[in-house]
This record gives structure tokens, sequence and C-alpha cells, in this order.
């Protein structure tokens, strides 16, 4: 009996053990937080049923995003009780959305119904067609100029809702004390300038550039090109030789003779070296736009009051050029609730929601009008400098950006990376990159 | 009939899980080894045999690769095995502070390789590292010197990191071995007029052989996967890539799964081959009498 008892519990263990472990594989893919948010009292129609809004089974999203991108809870419940679409976020670090998207497209999953969109996931998302295509009117498009940097072929795939693109920041003390009141408009100048800076012991290091093998060095690099010497490829997308072996040359020629770019930055994160102007310990950098919200903010700058924006400079010949690096959101091919994930996606880039998002995060608005109501209303300093950089947008890549982005800009970033470490001259890291393309291109 | 079912209904939830959880993701990775499987072309995946692995064995960069993974490898082993020994001996001794010590030597193993790869990358930070500082700060150097920059010097602190981490799990080992071994033994070795060092070399080390057959297959396993502290020291650059980094790439971010796939099994194989060698030759059962 006592033997026949022991066999029955070990057997109701193992049982267990192994239902438990089934259970824990399956369930909802949530990470770090979870918001669920219901809309009115239970019993009342939402005043989406009573206009005839979504169905039950479109009523309910996931939306994963990372964290910079969460709208506050009172957001969602605001478009909860306008729509009666429940959302829960799914809230996963920028880097690893990429890799869930891709996971889970493989088994023709979608990991949420709405999901970010990096500006450089287009091409790979776009040509594995992982994402339901948006329709949008032409004052829309006209009103949302980044909107283009997620259009893939034909088809827009995501809505950008945090704007980004490359724009200069300079220290008005340090250009002062060589006599300048305002920064130079072309390239030229302002590396003479910096020389001078360098020259009067003001900064050790005026020019704030990322050298080191990440993403960072090929945006830079791509923004040297075009606003100094031109396009960056050819329109058969080929890799333009004189613009790229000339900005290849200039900034190896700027680390190594005049020194006005910090040794470190070849190994430093894009963050650690955009900081270096708002530390004081760098002149002029171009970096993103969010920092217009930081270099007069006390709490990120100890150098408040000195940092302005400007255009990024030209060459004389073009004024400024700038490429766009948004984020965007859009709907999984996969999802079973397209229709209330386009109402979210819709919601989210709206002109109010983008003026409440800048409030509350600091989220740059994509909508022409958000950035020009928060600018008339003062909320939003230098803004108009924003503006008038945006006008000045251009892709870079005939053709959008393509599927293989990810792999040439690892070839970019590291062929920069040695350009500067010495291992490569600038024409070796200009066959490396070209030769690169030419074989991703095929 | 009950008595001979009973064993294996025990062992079904197990066998289960290992071939759901193990064996059929290795099968299933082989297969997409063979395959041309680029997500960012779903309508061109088809059966190419072992085309991936000569592509792989033809490309320069995996030789790289493997020559950096092959330089940690045998850095950390030595190091780990050489320093866990000497640790393992200083713990051996009987003091008052010697459960404080054991604490304190747990320390690097308990830590997350990310959050070990994050802290020394503080140390060695080409502006404002730890390293640097006290080199300025006693005049052996003038300038901050770019640790995480030149290959070889990025490759050997990779290493130094991760010896660093498998120290405590290789001297707590060594540790148990050797508190294992009777004293009787190293009675007759004295009586016998054997001294320190031949006692440790003809009775100490042989007897360690079998833990130290573990804690060599363990630590080479873990040089050859190491990845966390690699990308938190210097990222994804080509620099410092090894065969786990490349793999990684290829896989995630070039969205290549056929070629990674490829390049994994290629990873597996090698860490077998490797962990044989040592259950061959330095796995030994040992008799004390």
């Amino acid at each position: 009996m006592r033997k026949m008892t022991r066999r029955v519990v070990s057997l109701c263990c193992c049982i267990a053990m192994a239902a438990s472990v089934t259970a824990c594989g399956g369930g909802t893919k949530t990470e770090q937080t979870q918001q669920d948010t219901t809309a009115g009292k239970q019993g009342e129609k939402t005043d989406a049923e009573k206009t005839g809004g979504p169905s039950v089974e479109d009523g309910e999203i996931t939306v994963m995003v990372p964290p910079w991108a969460e709208p506050s809870q009172e957001l969602l419940n605001s478009f909860t009780a306008d729509t009666g679409i429940k959302v829960t976020m799914n809230i996963v670090g920028w880097d690893d959305i990429r890799n869930k998207v891709s996971i889970a497209a493989v088994g023709k999953k979608a990991p949420a119904d709405v999901i970010e969109v990096d500006w450089s996931w287009v091409g790979e998302f776009g040509a594995a067609d992982w994402f339901e295509p948006i329709n949008l009117t032409e004052d829309e498009k006209a009103d949302m100029p980044t909107v283009s940097s997620f259009q893939y072929g034909d088809n827009i795939i995501a809505l950008p809702y945090a704007n980004d693109f490359r724009l200069g920041y300079f220290n008005q003390e340090h250009f002062k004390k060589i006599g300048m009141d305002q920064a130079p408009e072309n390239w030229d100048d302002m590396i003479k300038a910096c020389k001078k800076i360098k020259a009067d012991g003001i900064c050790e290091y005026p020019l704030s550039f990322t050298l080191s093998a990440t993403e960072a060095a090929t945006t830079s690099l791509i923004w040297m090109t075009m606003s100094r010497y031109g396009d960056f490829f050819n329109s058969d997308f080929s890799v333009n030789k004189d613009n790229v072996i000339a900005s290849l040359t200039s900034i190896d020629k700027i680390v190594k003779e005049d020194k006005l770019i910090d040794p470190a930055s070849q190994n430093m994160k894009d963050v650690e070296v955009y900081e270096k102007i708002t530390t004081g310990a760098a002149s002029f950098m171009v970096g993103p736009t969010y920092f217009i919200g930081r270099i007069n903010n006390p709490e990120y700058s100890s150098v408040v009051g000195q940092l302005s924006p400007l255009l990024i400079p030209g060459n004389g010949t073009t004024k400024t050029a700038t490429f766009a690096l948004p984020e965007g959101i859009g709907i999984s091919k996969y999802s079973e609730n397209k229709g209330a994930a386009l109402k979210f996606v819709q919601w989210y880039t709206s002109p109010d929601i983008q003026v409440q998002l800048y409030k509350d995060q600091g989220s740059i608005p994509t909508r022409t009008e958000a950035l020009q109501e928060l600018i008339d209303d003062g909320i939003m300093v230098d803004g108009q400098v924003m503006v008038d950089q945006s006008q000045y947008i251009v892709s870079p890549f005939p053709g959008g950006i393509p599927s293989w982005y990810a792999e040439m800009s690892n070839t970019i970033y590291n062929s920069v990376n040695q350009m500067v470490t010495g291992s490569l001259t600038p024409e070796q890291a200009y066959e490396k990159i070209s030769a690169k393309v030419n074989e991703l291109n095929q | 009939m009950k008595r001979k079912l009973t064993p294996y209904i025990m062992l079904a939830p197990g066998t289960i899980l290992m071939l759901v959880l193990v064996f059929y993701p290795i099968l299933r990775t082989f297969l997409y080894s063979l395959q041309r499987m680029k997500l960012t072309e779903p309508g061109n995946t088809k059966f190419i045999g072992l085309q991936n692995y000569i592509m792989i064995f033809k490309d320069p960069d995996f030789w790289y690769a493997l020559s950096n993974s092959a330089v940690i490898l045998v850095s950390v082993v030595l190091f780990t095995a050489v320093v866990g020994m000497l640790i393992a001996l200083l713990l051996n001794v009987d003091t008052k502070i010697k459960g404080v010590l054991m604490a304190v030597a747990i320390i690097p193993w308990s830590l997350p390789p990310i959050v070990n790869g994050v802290m020394w990358r503080w140390i060695f930070h080409p502006s404002y590292g730890l390293m640097n500082r006290v080199l300025i700060n006693l005049y052996v150097i003038s300038e901050p010197v770019q640790w995480l920059s030149e290959r070889w010097s990025v490759i050997l602190i990779v290493a130094l990191v991760v010896a660093w981490r498998c120290i405590p799990f290789c001297s707590i080992v060594i540790l148990s071995a050797m508190q294992s071994i009777p004293t009787q033994v190293y009675e007759s070795a004295c009586i016998d007029g054997s001294n320190n060092f031949q006692t440790f070399k003809r009775i100490t080390l042989p007897l360690l052989m079998p833990s130290l057959g573990i804690v060599l297959t363990s630590t080479s396993i873990t040089a050859i996967n190491v990845f966390d502290e690699i990308v938190s020291l210097s990222g994804y650059g080509d620099v410092s890539k090894t065969l786990m980094l490349q793999a990684y790439l290829k896989t995630f971010s070039f969205l290549d799964y056929g070629l990674g796939s490829a390049m994994t099994y290629i990873i597996m194989v090698v860490a077998g081959v490797l962990g044989l060698i040592y259950i061959r030759n330095v796995y030994k059962e040992v008799d004390y009498i």
C-alpha cells in the first residue's frame, strides 16, 4: 500500500512538473510593463459602440514600443474612452524589438498588433512584407515630411511619431572668444574656427563626432558627405566615389592631423559623444533633434545658456543638407486586429497627441502643424531652426532604404572606425564600402 | 508489467522536454543551415546543401573571428586554471577569515556577464577610465591609451574579464576536490620525505585531474560562447569580432538565418570537440588508495 501511495505521489509530481512547464511556455507575451485600459463603466455603451465603431473582436490591441514612446495612462484612457479599444502596452528595449519582429514573423505571428518601426528597418521589413500598408492623403503626407522615410515601394508601412534628423549645435561662448558672434555656415570656415578654438586653448577637442564601430558612425559619414560634398549614392545605388573619398579623407585629416576630434570617440557610444557638447568639452557637433530640449536644460547640460542650435554647415554652394532618422509605428501583417490597430496609429500620430507627447516626454513631433503650434506657443524654444533645417531633409537612398541596410551599415561603420584607428587608408575604406554595397545590390 | 513501465513513465516528462527543447531545435537549426534563408527574401528560401558551410569557410571574416576566439580561449583557460588553482590553494589554508575570503572570491561569478562587461568598460574607458587615470597619475603614460580600439589589447582585455568571471567557479571546484583528498596520503608522502613541490606535483595535481577536466571544459565553453562582455566592452565592431558575435550578426542583424545557423553549428562542433578532448585526456577516475 505504501509503495503504491509513493508511486502515485511520484507520478502526480511528474505530471504536475510537466504541466507547469507547458503552462509557463504559453500565455500572453508581455514584457516589462503591461497596462490594460478599459473604457467607461461596465454595461455602458461607449461612444464607439453607439456610432458603430470597432466590433468586440477588433476592440483590443497590443502595442510594442521602446520606453521613450510609451504614452501616459491618461492618454491611453482617453483613447479607449473615444474608441472603445483596449490597449495593452508591451514596453521592450529598442534593440530587442527588431529581433522579436523577425523571429515572430518566421512563424507568421505578430509579436504585437502595433509595433515600433525604426527608419533603418524599413527596407528589411518592407522587403519581407511584414507590415500592413497605410493610406494617407496628400495633405497628410505634406504635414508629415518624414513619412517618406517609411515608404517602401508604393506603400507606407509605418507613420512617424518621433522626428529625428541631424541638426548643428554650437557653443556660443567658445566662438565668441575667437571673435565670432555667429557660427560659420560652411564646413571650411567651421574647421578653421575649430582649429583656432583649439590653438587658443579654449577647447582641446572642439569637434564632437562619432567614430566608433556603431550605427552613429554610418549616419555621420552620410550627413557629412551630403552636406559637404554631395550625394552619397549614385542613382544606381553605387557609392559616389569622389564625394565619399573626399568625406573620408577630410574626417581622417580632422582626426589625425588637425586633432580636432577626441581620440576616445573611436570607442565611445554615440550618446557619450553627443554629451560632450553639454559638458562644455566640445564646441560644435551635429546631433539629434532631441538635443534641442537638452542643451539649455540644467538637468542635462552644465553649460546652460551657452549652446544654440544651427543649420548644419554647407559647402558654400549647398546651404545645408540633412536626412531624417525618425521612428514610427506600423501594423503587423499578422495582426488579427488591423482595424483597431489603424485607429491607434492614426490617433498616436495626430497633431494634438504629438503636442501632448512632446510636453510629456520630449518627443519631437513629426507633423509640421504640431511643431508650429509648439513653437508659436513658446513651448519649444529654438524650434524655428528645426523647422528651417527640416526644409532641407533629403533621403540619401535612391529608391528608398534598402533591405540590406543593416549589413551595409556594419561595413560602413567598421570601415570608418578602422580608418581612424590607422588600419585602413581613406581609399581602402571607400573600396571596402563600395565593394560591399555592390555585392549587396546585386 | 507495471514494474517495467513505471520507470519509463517517470522518465517520460524529462525526455519529452529534452526532445522538444533541446534535440528538436538542434535538428531544426541544422535544417536551416542547409537552406538559403534570408528573412528579407521570404520567397527565395531553398535547399542549397552545404553551400552555407562552404561560404563560411571561404570568408576571411570567419578565420579572423576564429583566431580571435582561439586567442580568447587559450588565454582564458590558462589564466583561469593557474589563478584558480592558486586561489584554491590559498582558500585551503585554515584561517579565521576563510569564510569571508570565500564569499569575496565568489563575487565575480555572481555578476551577470553584461554587468561584468559594463564594469570593466568603465575601468578601461578611453576618456575617464580608472586604468588611464591611475597610469597617468603614476606618470607611466602622458595621454590616455585607447585600450578598446586596438585588436590585441581588446581581445586580451576580454580574456581577462571572462577569466575573472570564471576563476571563482574553478577555484571552488578545485578546492572541494582538494578537500576530499584524504590526509593520510599527504602523511605518507611526508613520511617518505616529499617536499611541498613534490607533494603538489606527484599527489595533489594528479588527484585533481578529474575536477580540472570539468573546469577546463566549462571554461572553454564559456570562452567560446563569450558575447555579453565583448558587446559591453567594444560593441559589434569588427576589431573584436568572435565566432559567437559573427553568428549573432549574421542571424539577427543581417537576418540571414541559413548562414547564421551554419555558423552556430560550427561553434557547437568546435565546443563539442574541445569537450571530448578534455574528457578523454584530462578526466580520469582516481583511486586514493
